[in-house]
């Protein structure tokens, strides 16, 4: 079977696919829990009436009943033939339709989730499907579906096992959660863009929903396929009705949505679960005279990550790609490449992530570092850090080769130039996994001079390029930027060539426009001067860092004047806040050195507090440190503590005003020291987590605020030994002691502490916190308990007032 | 019995449960611009130093008696609770997650004084972050039984809950063999890094 009869077909009609396989095998006596493809081999008659069903119903196409034909999935009912189950499956497929329907080699998840995503190897998955695509050819089946798949990565590896096989047309059909992503987060324009390329013949969904969602999902990848689609919708959405699955919809609801789907462009139209023969008859009586809207594209520069995607369009502003992910000159990035982490990437990913980058540059280039490896282990941490589509730079074609396997989505390879012998090993690797790439207008040892020169060398390398199946829309060309310290010429020309690929070749162009000012003074004006005449010269891409403010403002304005920020929206949501100052209530008088220190407190304000404390020592007020600390912290700091009980602050807010007084604190302790005034603290307070327990972030919070009230903590740390802590009661004999555990199996050695105590004869009051300790709980024990901070900094007040008052009474 | 292993959970960041969880309440909590970005600040932080992975595992149970569910390899637990919660079940599935190392120390330096601020948002972001991680990994397997006709319980039970006691986190750390990513437990049966988190759901057939 060529590919050229399917296209053949999808030229004239939309073809109809089968409906469920699963649960028509159930209404016929498939008990659960079996494997049904041994199920159906030992019942072929049932499997070859299902598919008799829906051939009779008017079905162009019926998938084998392979869906769990691979070896991870049969290895679980001890089937270890993979080939053959597949082959007797696909031949009971064609004696069931004949050959006047189509039969597709039905590929199902293998359960186990691929790098980065999951444990299972890349290449084992390859592997994996490439038997189980084996066992489908030996039976004849005319084309391939890979369906239901929730990881973009398995998708891909299934893809390129079939497409390593030979040249079987593909269908690639992934399953959204009703959000319109996959668990994994891929959209269906991701998906779309990324298996496209990849070489899907077919891209679409199935499963999960039922027709009205998909429909949605179907007419938003449209405009971007340049490939046909497909959808198998659920009979509706599946309901649970006490223990029964049920899908609503009936075959006549089912195929009313037949025309709508033709409308936003479906090509290949069938259902999945819930649907019978009779749904697939609804679609073929309403499809029969509709003819078929055929991809809009003949190919599309787009590009995209597992969760994300960017679509290269000339009208939009210019895009961003953020340069830093380089280890050239930055020696805690090489370090940390060395050593194989990868916490200082992820972090730079997230900050120009945030700072508005389009793009990521990925360059591992450390001397001496196994690149391959580096840059696979950077692909795996940025999978689940950033949405952002990646741009593979290296001048190396094993670590190129490596990353492209890899990378679960549309790639951007920086770079292919006119060198001969590069050129014939990176394009056909850059074709074989669908990447876009930045094309280099250099030769052998040579940088034309040049906009001419340049352009003659685009041509060719373009030329070798279509040989390839590569468009003007898979390339974006750099403009070759060069300092304009060591020729005044330079910048021209790049401009020029900018100019020549986007108004008169017609594709897309990048700059690392920084380079122009290399060796001169004050590089930002050059460089934001020169960015502004590249975007107006008609610059699409700049390699920049998107945390220079000069630049990333300049392209911003340049953007409203291109016309590529429509109404100004983009320019305007940057800089709003910018206008917004810091302005008084008219009338309102400024507040004195002494409000501040309050109100720093108040706003937890940790920056400032240090030195709005010593300008109010040096005002002329005249203020001694006890005084500051009495008549403006401490009555802020009461305040945040009101505030928090009556939910008006949250935690952080409470805790970055404890930070706040701290400092304060901290700043006036030599002074306070000095005047002996702090010299005698509220009191002493031992704390700790008790033994067995790791969780101890509640009882530093505790200690904190304790401190800030004057009082002096001795905090012992997490998983205390009993004995520890009866020690230092002895040792330090705290007035009060406070426990905490996490855990209700941790809070009994609560108990055993305080017998303890009691046995040695400690008489110290005692109070208890944690998440799972309650009033009740510390009441039965005989101690006082505080649910937070600020309820502990008031219980140790009232105790500590008790026990004055009984000592005071003892003493009478 | 060889878990499936997820290395890379992609969780929505769920905001809102970490901004409950760190007592904000919608109809009184004040915050100004500046506070909210810092503490947005703080969030994007932590979601840059999370490592969520984590692990499954599909078993076979039979409910004896009122408490006892027993496993294959003579594993069981014991539980009148849980046997209540799986009485229609005849599958488990037993799962954990981790919020991994990194975010663990930074809580650690920065609730010991380096930022306290910061600390309790990375804390309470990586709760719940590795809560959503136990979510995603039922939202998985509820996606791939629908075909086999089944789906999940719809809440999950860890132990430490009722009369589930801690203790079996030990057999179940091991089924999940979450030493290989990295999480261990201690004596006292507590998960490290602190910020891991294990529970079992029933399977129950649904046609």
């Amino acid at each position: 079977m060529n590919k050229g009869r399917v296209k053949e077909l999808l030229k004239k009609k939309i073809l109809i696919l089968d409906g469920a396989t699963g649960t028509e095998l159930q209404k016929r006596g498939m008990p659960a829990g079996v494997c049904p493809e041994r199920w159906c081999t030992e019942n072929p008659e049932v499997i070859t009436a299902v598919q008799r069903g829906y051939r009779e119903a008017g079905a162009d196409m019926v998938y084998t009943c392979t869906f769990g034909g691979n070896r991870l999935k049969l290895s679980e009912y001890g089937i270890t033939d993979v080939k053959e189950i597949n082959r007797k499956l696909t031949v009971l497929s064609r004696q069931a339709v004949g050959t006047g329907v189509l039969v597709a080699g039905d590929i199902g998840p293998t359960g186990r989730f691929v790098e980065p995503f999951g444990d299972l190897p890349f290449e084992e998955a390859v592997a994996i499907f490439k038997e189980q695509v084996a066992g489908l050819v030996a039976g004849g089946v005319d084309l391939f579906v890979i369906e239901t798949m929730m990881d973009i990565q398995e998708a891909r590896a299934a893809l390129l096992a079939i497409k390593e096989t030979g040249d079987y047309f593909t269908i690639v059909t992934m399953t959204y959660e009703p959000d319109g992503r996959t668990l994994n987060g891929t959209d269906p324009v991701t998906a779309l863009i990324t298996l496209q390329s990849l070489g899907a013949d077919a891209v679409g969904c199935n499963c999960s929903a039922g027709p009205e969602a998909m429909m949605e999902w179907i007419g938003a990848m449209k405009p971007y396929a340049t490939v046909p689609l497909a959808a198998k919708p659920n009979a509706g959405i599946p309901r649970l009705v006490g223990k029964t699955t049920t899908f609503d919809m009936d075959a006549r609801a089912f195929g009313a949505f037949s025309k709508p789907f033709a409308a936003v462009g479906v090509n290949f139209l069938g259902g999945c679960c819930g649907t019978t023969p009779d749904h697939i008859g609804a679609l073929k009586r309403a499809l029969e005279v509709t003819p078929p809207i055929p991809p809009r594209r003949k190919s599309l520069a787009a590009l995209s990550s597992a969760r994300g995607h960017v679509i290269l369009d000339r009208d939009k502003p210019l895009f961003v790609i953020g340069e830093r992910i380089n280890p050239t000159g930055k020696k805690a990035l090489q370090q940390e490449l060395r050593e194989g982490k990868t916490s200082l990437v992820r972090q730079m990913s997230r900050e120009q992530e945030d700072q508005g980058a389009d793009l990521l540059d990925v360059n591992v280039g450390v001397p001496g570092i196994d690149e391959p490896l580096a840059m696979k282990s950077l692909l795996r941490a940025l999978a689940g850090t950033t949405g952002l589509p990646l741009v593979i730079d290296s001048p190396k074609v094993d670590t190129i080769e490596a990353a492209l396997r890899l990378y679960p989505g549309r790639a951007l390879l920086n770079s292919i130039s006119g060198e001969r012998e590069k050129m014939e090993k990176l394009l056909p690797l850059a074709a074989r996994y669908g990447a876009m790439f930045i094309l280099l207008p250099l030769l052998d040892g040579e940088i034309p001079e040049t906009a001419v020169g340049r352009s003659r060398v685009v041509r060719d390398v373009y030329r070798a390029a279509r040989r390839h199946g590569f468009t003007k829309e898979d390339i974006i060309v750099d403009g070759l930027v060069m300092t304009v310290a060591a020729n005044p010429d330079a910048p021209i020309e790049t401009l020029k060539t900018v100019s020549w690929c986007s108004r008169s070749f017609g594709c897309r162009t990048v700059l690392g426009v920084s380079n122009v000012s290399f060796g001169m003074p004050e590089r930002k004006w050059l460089n934001a001067a020169f960015l502004t005449m590249a975007q107006a010269a008609g610059l699409t891409v700049a390699i920049v860092n998107p945390a220079n403010l000069e630049l990333t403002a300049m392209k911003k304005a340049s953007d409203v004047f291109l016309g590529k920020d429509q109404g100004a929206a983009i320019y305007i949501e940057s800089f709003r806040d910018g206008e917004k100052t810091e302005k008084k209530p008219a009338g309102g008088a400024p507040l004195t050195p002494s409000e501040q220190v309050n109100q720093a407190i108040l706003a937890g304000n940790r920056d400032d507090i240090v030195g709005l404390i010593a300008g109010l020592l040096k005002s002329d007020a005249g203020l001694s440190a006890a005084r500051i600390v009495e008549e403006f912290m401490i009555p802020a700091i009461l305040k945040v503590g009101e505030l928090y009980e009556q939910k008006t602050y949250f935690l952080p807010q409470l805790i970055a005003s404890a930070e706040a007084m701290k400092k304060g604190l901290d700043h006036l302790e030599p002074l306070l020291r000095a005047a002996k005034s702090r010299g005698t603290s509220k009191g002493v307070i031992l704390l700790a987590t008790v033994q067995g327990d790791i969780h101890d972030i509640g009882k530093n919070i505790v200690a904190l605020m304790l401190r800030n009230y004057g009082y002096e903590v001795i905090d012992l740390g997490k998983d205390v030994a009993t004995k520890t802590v009866i020690e230092h009661m002895k040792k330090f004999k705290p007035d009060v002691v406070g426990l905490s555990a996490l855990m209700t199996t941790t809070m009994i050695a609560m108990k055993d502490v305080m017998e303890l105590a009691r046995r040695e004869g400690l008489k110290t009051p005692f109070i208890l916190g944690g998440a799972v300790v309650t009033d009740a709980y510390a009441t039965s024990l005989g101690a006082a308990y505080a649910r937070d901070g600020v309820e502990a900094v008031r219980v140790l007040e009232k105790l500590l007032k008790n026990l004055m008052t009984s000592c005071h009474h003892k003493g009478k | 019995m060889t878990p499936l292993f997820f290395e890379s959970i992609p969780v929505t960041l769920p905001r809102p449960a970490i901004y409950r969880r760190l007592g904000y309440r919608k109809e009184s909590t004040r915050i100004s611009p500046g506070q909210r970005q810092e503490v947005e600040g703080y969030i994007a932080d932590a979601v840059a130093m999370l490592q969520l992975k984590g692990s499954s595992l599909r078993l076979p149970i039979e409910v004896e008696g009122s408490a006892l569910i027993s496993l294959p390899e003579g594993n069981a637990f014991v539980s009148r609770k849980l046997a209540r919660f799986l009485k229609d079940a005849r599958e488990i599935i037993l799962m954990g997650a981790t919020a991994g190392t990194t975010i663990m120390e930074a809580i650690q330096a920065d609730i010991g004084g380096r930022n306290v601020t910061r600390g309790v948002v990375l804390d309470a972001t990586a709760s719940e972050v590795v809560d959503a991680g136990l979510d995603w990994i039922m939202g998985y397997f509820r996606q791939s039984l629908r075909r086999e006709g089944k789906t999940l319980l719809n809440s999950r039970f860890s132990s430490g809950y009722g009369d589930f006691a801690l203790e079996n986190q030990r057999l179940i750390h091991r089924l999940l063999q979450m030493d290989s990513f990295n999480v261990t437990i201690t004596e006292s049966c507590l998960l490290v890094p602190e910020k891991s988190v294990t529970a079992v759901t029933g399977i129950i057939t649904s046609v």
